[in-house]
């Protein structure tokens, strides 16, 4: 499935979140990844994000998606980030 | 899942922040590490032990390329997760008893033999002048029970594939791509550089595959496996080569996607350059996630998936002896 991660959390937090979040996703821009992902990661991730942050203080949001079919993403300004297979 | 990640410009790979970052001159990218089953060198990449050690751990396999020509090199092949000593005793069993290891080897040719008839018969209906190559195929096809070595067996094999590749002239009909025939290290024209490429690609994908399951990929048995590093990859790729590599070089050929503008004369060899490479690569990628309707398993499988079935049915019929019929495409 495709998942879009978001996160609001206390700074000292930011960059422990951002890089938890960066094992299993894509950072598109600030606060925001993107990716595909098992059920199974997605699990991982979140048991390893409540270990984080602090939960009556941060928050974070995740959109699932089951595919992108029916989706469609539309960018206006700069593309920050995104994942690329060829490099 | 997990999805295969291609360098092709310079620069370092890293373990950094418990991930994987690939730092060049364009830029810093972060990897997923959880969601990469395997990562393509092509490029002039630095890497360091605490990387490979990383990858070992995540179970992420690296595919060297020579970065100058498109030679594979090998693959850091990580630690074995999945083996099972009970199907490594198994396979070997196979490959030690002469007339089990030429069955086996025989079913690989007759999968590669037919699935090249299917491909040609393709043509064929679309008004190709493959009719010819086509007979002569099936000619060959009929001999494959009679030979009594494997050796033999290669021979064969490699006569079918010589006429299979000749046939490539009427179908491509492009005075750029003319067969002629068949080199390799290194390639002399431009279609065989396509057909290495290609082969190369489906080969490492199919060892990709193979560290998802129990086999041992050293052990193969219709390649030789003494003094090769992996051989059953190899045995396998030979069923996939026509409906994969081929009919993806037709694809790329026949939509002008690649011309002789990619292409660049070295030393003795013809090589792709990289906007080449590039422009098959994703085009690989994308043939790879294609899902066909599966006729036993009724649902729909890509083509990747398909290669593991493959080699799941190969694990049968060592290990519990239920005979390996080769996938053979319907269309």
């Amino acid at each position: 499935m495709f998942v879009i991660l978001v996160y609001d959390v206390a700074q000292k937090r930011v960059a422990k979140v951002l890089k938890k979040c960066r094992e299993y996703l894509t950072w598109v821009q600030n606060s925001v990844l993107e990716g595909e992902i098992t059920k199974a990661n997605l699990y991982r991730l979140k048991r390893e994000l409540k270990q984080i942050i602090e939960e009556d203080e941060d928050s974070v949001i995740i959109y699932i998606l089951r595919t992108t079919t029916y989706s469609e993403r539309q960018i206006m300004g700069v593309e920050k980030g995104k994942f690329d297979q060829i490099l | 899942m997990g999805t295969s990640v291609y360098l092709f410009s310079g620069g370092q790979l890293r373990r950094k922040d418990n991930t994987l970052v690939f730092e060049s001159p364009d830029g810093t990218k972060y990897l997923p590490v959880e969601n990469i089953q395997e990562i393509y060198l092509f490029g002039e990449v630095d890497l360091t032990k605490s990387l490979l050690e990383f990858c070992s751990q995540k179970e992420i396999l690296l595919h060297i390329f020579n970065s100058e020509y498109e030679y594979y090199m090998g693959t850091f092949y990580p630690r074995e997760h999945l083996n099972a000593g009970h199907v490594t005793v198994k396979q070997v069993e196979y490959y030690l008893d002469p007339q089990r290891r030429l069955d086996l080897a025989r079913r690989f040719v007759e999968g590669a033999a037919r699935n090249m008839l299917q491909v040609l018969k393709y043509y064929r209906n679309r008004g190709k002048k493959v009719e010819g190559h086509l007979e002569r195929i099936q000619e060959l096809e009929g001999k494959i029970p009679e030979t009594a070595e494997v050796p033999a067996l290669m021979a064969l094999e490699g006569n079918i594939r010589e006429q299979y590749y000749r046939a490539f002239d009427a179908i491509v009909l492009q005075e750029d791509f003319q067969f002629d025939r068949r080199t390799r290290r290194p390639p002399e024209n431009h279609l065989n550089t396509l057909i290495s490429f290609g082969n190369s690609l489906l080969y490492s994908a199919v060892l990709r595959e193979t560290y998802k399951t129990h086999l041992d990929p050293r052990i193969g048995y219709l390649h030789t496996s003494n003094y090769r590093r992996f051989s059953l990859n190899l045995d396998v790729a030979e069923i996939f080569k026509p409906i994969l590599v081929d009919r993806l070089i037709f694809t790329v050929l026949g939509k002008k996607m690649i011309t002789r503008r990619d292409f660049d004369a070295k030393l003795e060899g013809i090589y792709l350059k990289e906007s080449g490479r590039k422009v098959f690569v994703s085009e690989w990628e994308r043939r790879l996630g294609t899902t066909i309707r599966h006729r036993s398993i009724g649902r729909e499988v890509s083509y990747r998936r398909l290669i593991r079935l493959e080699l799941y049915k190969v694990e049968k019929h060592v290990v519990e002896g239920e005979e390996y019929r080769p996938f053979v495409a319907q269309w």
